[in-house]
């Protein structure tokens, strides 16, 4: 009799419990807008994923489930999560893209497929592709690094260059910027210039075989600051972070601090979540039915440097 | 024999191989290629020299910075992207105040010690020139760096054309009139004197 009554108790109380989650599921999804994709080339970088947390985040504050995936600098994977988003009913792609001319097709795609995507940080060699773009104007942000460099190194000696991923326009936007400055004192002499690939780990390496073929430099501009804080690495072992000066691109929260101490010379602050977050509100805007947004939105990048730091930190403005 | 014909035919309607001429890709892939200072050469006769006159004048500008900068802002300016910067492009005539290698201060006011309006007659760099018109839209660009490149090209026309003779001619107490584009990053510094890349400048 008495186990009766407990095998009753249980039965209750798990339809108790059943009937909760039930109500519970059934009110988040009618809580939710739908589901938003979150693809992000790297993640192996701190920077990106400050961008593609951003992102998130901010879709979620707008009542959707977000997911990000991570391309990990491979189109080819890229593209297979393309594949599985436009199967998987997500409403928009928030996308920063591994590769300029390389993932037009996956973007083509989605949009075959009905599936507004945004660029964050990264452009696609297209303006009829993607619903939007949201830029960092990094030609801008590297003349004014360009000009900091010629008043700090001065109009003469040897610097070396780490490019970043030699397929992607910010690599060059960025070095174009830089030398659109630097090549006009011809006694400034770029001895070295080799792609760190964006990454910290290749941007030491390359940094110490420059420092083997060219140890009278006087400055390094990396194409981000993952690969400058490589390279500030490879010049603490070679001790040599005194004699060069060494300049980076993006504003991550190591190299703000570098600079504060005055071991980096100066960076590019972009801003990754102001960024991110336009690209959440344009998604969630066309969602609610609005079909006019700009196709490339600038977003501008102020130079760091020793005399205003204070002003920066936590990727943005304080 | 039949077999043959049919080889015949099917090579006719499918052949292996096309030939096609060196002259008409080597111009396919020119017709592709963004030359930037072709653009810039015809952007800067066909839209820039034509639009100066229509700009706002130095003296109206300047009075509207001074009652209200915002108003001014609003009405005047422009801006790209989310930026918080933003451009004028305008024209105005006054009196040489003083000349040097880099930059060229002018009053608009005859007399008047008081500097309105900085020319800059050093190495021209960035965007000021591209983008201060506001007649040029980076959506057009399907590739940043061809719209970065017509800015090195838009600079280097500066460069080439206006200031050397600007340079040459411009000593204090001259007579000048002027077009240009000011960029404003920081409302402190940038608006008391406008700091002017010149676009055309004529010195009396």
């Amino acid at each position: 009799m008495k186990s009766n009554w407990l095998k009753l108790a249980l039965a209750v109380v798990m339809t108790a419990a059943a009937i909760l989650l039930f109500t519970q599921t059934a009110s988040a999804q009618a809580a939710s807008k739908g589901k938003i994709a979150v693809v992000v080339s790297t993640l192996n970088n701190p920077w990106f994923v400050v961008l593609g947390e951003t992102a998130k985040a901010r879709a979620v504050e707008l009542g959707y489930d977000a997911t990000i995936f991570d391309s990990q600098n491979d189109t080819a994977k890229e593209a297979a999560h393309f594949e599985n988003i436009i199967a998987g009913g997500y409403k928009a792609i928030l996308f920063n893209p591994t590769d300029a001319n390389g993932s037009i097709a996956s973007v083509e795609k989605a949009k075959a497929a009905g599936i507004p995507v945004f660029c964050i940080d990264r452009e696609i060699n297209s303006t009829n592709a993607a619903t939007s773009q949201m830029l960092s104007d990094s030609y801008s942000g590297c003349v004014k690094l360009g000009q900091y460099f010629v008043k700090t190194v001065g109009k003469e000696g040897e610097y070396a260059e780490i490019l970043g991923i030699v397929g992607d326009n910010n690599t060059w936007n960025r070095s174009k910027g830089f030398h659109s400055v630097v090549d006009r004192y011809p006694d400034l002499k770029m001895v070295a210039q080799q792609s760190g690939e964006f990454d910290r780990a290749k941007g030491l390496e390359v940094m110490e075989s420059i420092l083997q073929a060219h140890p009278n430099i006087k400055a390094v501009f990396c194409g981000n600051d993952a690969m400058a804080l490589g390279a500030y690495q490879a010049l603490v072992t070679a001790g040599k972070a005194d004699q060069v000066k060494v300049f980076g691109f993006d504003g991550a929260d190591d190299a703000v601090k570098l600079i504060a101490e005055g071991k980096m010379t100066a960076t590019g602050m972009q801003f990754p979540k102001t960024m991110a977050r336009k690209a959440a509100e344009f998604a969630d805007e066309y969602i609610q039915g609005k079909r006019d947004f700009p196709q490339k939105l600038p977003v501008p990048v102020e130079l760091v440097t020793k005399d205003n730091v204070g002003k920066y930190g936590d990727y943005g403005k304080k | 024999m039949i077999a043959s014909t049919l080889m015949l035919v099917v090579t006719i309607w499918f052949p292996l191989f096309h030939v096609v001429s060196l002259k008409a890709v080597t111009a396919e892939k020119k017709a592709v290629t963004f030359n930037a200072p072709d653009f810039a050469e015809g952007f800067w006769t066909n839209q820039v020299i034509p639009a100066l006159p229509g700009t706002v004048k130095a003296d109206v500008l300047i009075a509207a910075i001074q009652t209200d900068p915002a108003a001014a802002k609003k009405k005047y300016g422009h801006s790209v992207g989310l930026s918080d910067g933003y451009f004028y492009f305008f024209s105005g005539s006054g009196q040489v105040a003083a000349a040097s290698d880099d930059e060229i201060s002018v009053s608009l006011t005859p007399g008047s010690t008081n500097v309105d309006v900085v020319l800059e007659v050093g190495l021209v760099f960035g965007n000021a020139v591209r983008d201060g018109t506001g007649l040029l839209n980076a959506n057009d660009y399907p590739n940043s760096q061809d719209f970065n490149d017509l800015s090195s090209a838009l600079n280097h026309i500066v460069e080439s054309r206006v200031l050397p003779v600007l340079k040459q001619r411009a000593k204090a107490g001259a007579r000048i009139s002027f077009a240009g584009c000011a960029e404003v990053d920081d409302e402190s510094s940038d608006l008391k004197p406008l700091k002017v890349v010149p676009l055309q400048a004529e010195v009396q």
